[in-house]
């Protein structure tokens, strides 16, 4: 890896975190996007998606709520990637080796969370001296520079140290220890998926899980196409369902309002 | 004031363009800056910074008040929230405007709103849609020996979604009001919409559990010359890919006891190494 491809993979990963406009948050942030990102900086884009999406099933419903941040899937999705392409990784082990690395990446939210509080009172005094027009440089240019210098340069000498030494890594392991990150590899998406469920395995919902899991299992349908068939059952299910609420019930119309 | 045709609102103050801009300024930057202090409170002076000058052409102190009361406490789902900012910025101009609105009245609607409208976004948008999104996606990009269409898939309809999801939103709250908004929260729709996209996730869950979770036994118990192997001849046969099954609801049995994904991630990484070792789990 040269250098400035180490530099781009720290831009990346600042873009992914910073929030910025069309990135970040919602799509750079995915191990998914950023793998692929990862993959074009290094020449193998193909290889970044599809180590990026193996490592992203980890946090496929990781939630980041109330400014609570429970893993970096940025970094582990960035380093995850540009290891396992450098090194030469199967997806299974760079996904293992990439989850503590997510860990170790929630330090740079909790110091940005703590640290960003300052420009809210350079904020405030501009409110105070009536200078509303610069409140756009308290909300977006500090806390972006303060949060460039952060990220860019940690994920650089990462992405550069680690993916020379990945080599002597690889070549360690063997045999049983490979065995070991493959199986670790192998279990960690079962995580992201009990996050996701978590939230939508209740009531009447249950049951379409088995449905789904026996489907695959029987007939071997990609996701896509199990995608269309989810969403017609649960279109046909909320018309059945209302239906018959409708006909029986009208008066009850509120009952299942305490979930929120 | 002299052009209505150009207000966001008839007889209003906010021109349309302006009123675009500082939704942009929502969606774009709600957590350039976020902090624990008062969470997304600074993108709210943002927002009504440009607006500000339309409300309160001539009075320099009222433009301060105004931006004071909104550079407070400020946390919600981005796109769930946006009609928050809608409805706030139809007040303050109607305030601007004369009417008697109290200070406290519109602060109290954005803290009694971010809560319940959090809740739902942050359920619905990343509880279901993107890891529905995500799953789907991240099978596309496996197929055919890999290829890159389901990152770019992803990208661009999650970014689509979220600003045209936003924008309308942030449009109801700005010309239906409070009230609407208190309505519709109240109505079953959202518990429909609710109940369909538990559905869906759980259907496409239980896809992604046979597609991507890999458990397999590796024990082999030799009798009587031949070798009997666990997985292919009882997992196998009771139900392929059972095992993944099992652990993912193990998983899930461990979150509800309160396990934090931390503990868990431990956990796997431990089982990992003795199972791994020792051949238990291949």
């Amino acid at each position: 890896m040269s250098i400035l491809q180490a530099v781009l993979c720290g831009i990346t990963y600042w873009l992914a975190i910073g929030n910025l406009p069309f990135v970040g948050l919602w799509s750079l942030q995915r191990p998914l996007v950023c793998g692929l990102v990862t993959g074009v900086i290094l020449g193998d884009p193909v290889a970044g998606a599809v180590v990026g999406g193996s490592i992203n099933l980890v946090y496929l419903g990781f939630i980041s709520a109330g400014g609570s941040m429970p893993a970096d899937m940025a970094l582990a999705g960035i380093l995850g990637t540009a290891y396992a392409i450098v090194g030469g990784l199967d997806s299974g082990t760079a996904l293992a080796l990439s989850v503590p690395i997510g860990l170790l990446g929630t330090i740079v939210w909790y110091l940005r969370m703590t640290f960003d509080s300052v420009f809210v009172h350079v904020a405030d005094n501009y409110i105070e001296k009536g200078e509303h027009h610069k409140i756009w440089r308290a909300n977006v240019l500090y806390p972006q520079i303060f949060a460039a210098v952060i990220t860019v340069i940690p994920c650089t000498l990462a992405a550069y140290f680690g993916a020379s030494y990945i080599q002597s890594f690889i070549d360690f392991m063997s045999g049983p220890i490979l065995n070991v990150f493959q199986v670790i590899g192998g279990m960690m998406p079962a995580l992201g998926i009990a996050i996701t469920l978590t939230y939508i395995f209740k009531g009447e919902a249950t049951v379409f899980l088995f449905v789904g899991f026996v489907l695959a299992v029987y007939t071997g349908l990609g996701l896509l196409p199990l995608g269309v068939i989810a969403l017609l059952t649960a279109i046909v299910y909320v018309q059945l369902s209302s239906g018959s609420e409708d006909a029986a019930a009208t008066p009850a119309a509120g009952e299942d309002e305490e979930e929120f | 004031m002299a052009d209505n045709s150009k207000m966001a609102r008839e007889g209003g103050l906010i021109p349309k363009s302006a009123l675009t801009k500082a939704w942009l300024i929502w969606e774009t930057f709600p957590q350039t800056c976020y902090n624990y202090e008062r969470m997304m409170g600074q993108v709210v002076a943002h927002f009504f910074s440009v607006l500000v000058g339309f409300l309160y052409p001539d009075d320099p102190e009222k433009r301060k008040d105004l931006m004071r009361r909104e550079i407070e406490f400020f946390n919600v789902h981005i796109e769930a929230g946006s009609c928050i900012l809608g409805m706030i910025a139809a007040m303050e101009e109607e305030k601007a405007q004369g009417v008697d609105i109290p200070n406290e009245f519109i602060t109290n609607i954005k803290t009694s709103l971010m809560g319940p409208l959090a809740g739902v976004g942050d359920t619905i948008w990343q509880g279901v849609v993107i890891p529905i999104l995500l799953g789907i996606c991240i099978d596309l990009t496996s197929m055919g020996g890999g290829n890159i269409w389901g990152a770019i898939i992803y990208a661009v309809v999650i970014c689509a979604a979220a600003y045209a999801i936003s924008y309308a939103n942030f449009m109801f709250g700005y010309n239906a009001g409070s009230n609407a908004v208190l309505d519709f929260l109240e109505k079953g729709t959202l518990n429909k919409i609710l109940k369909g996209a538990s559905i869906m996730g759980c259907m496409v869950m239980g896809g992604l559990i046979v597609n991507y979770v890999k458990v397999a036994c590796g024990v082999e118990i030799a009798s009587a010359g031949s070798v009997f192997n666990l997985q292919t001849g009882f997992f196998d046969m009771v139900m392929p890919r059972i095992l993944p099954l099992a652990t993912t609801m193990l998983i899930y049995w461990l979150l509800k006891k309160r396990w934090s994904s931390l503990k868990i991630i431990g956990l796997i990484i431990v089982i990992g190494i003795v199972g791994g070792l020792s051949g238990i789990l291949v």
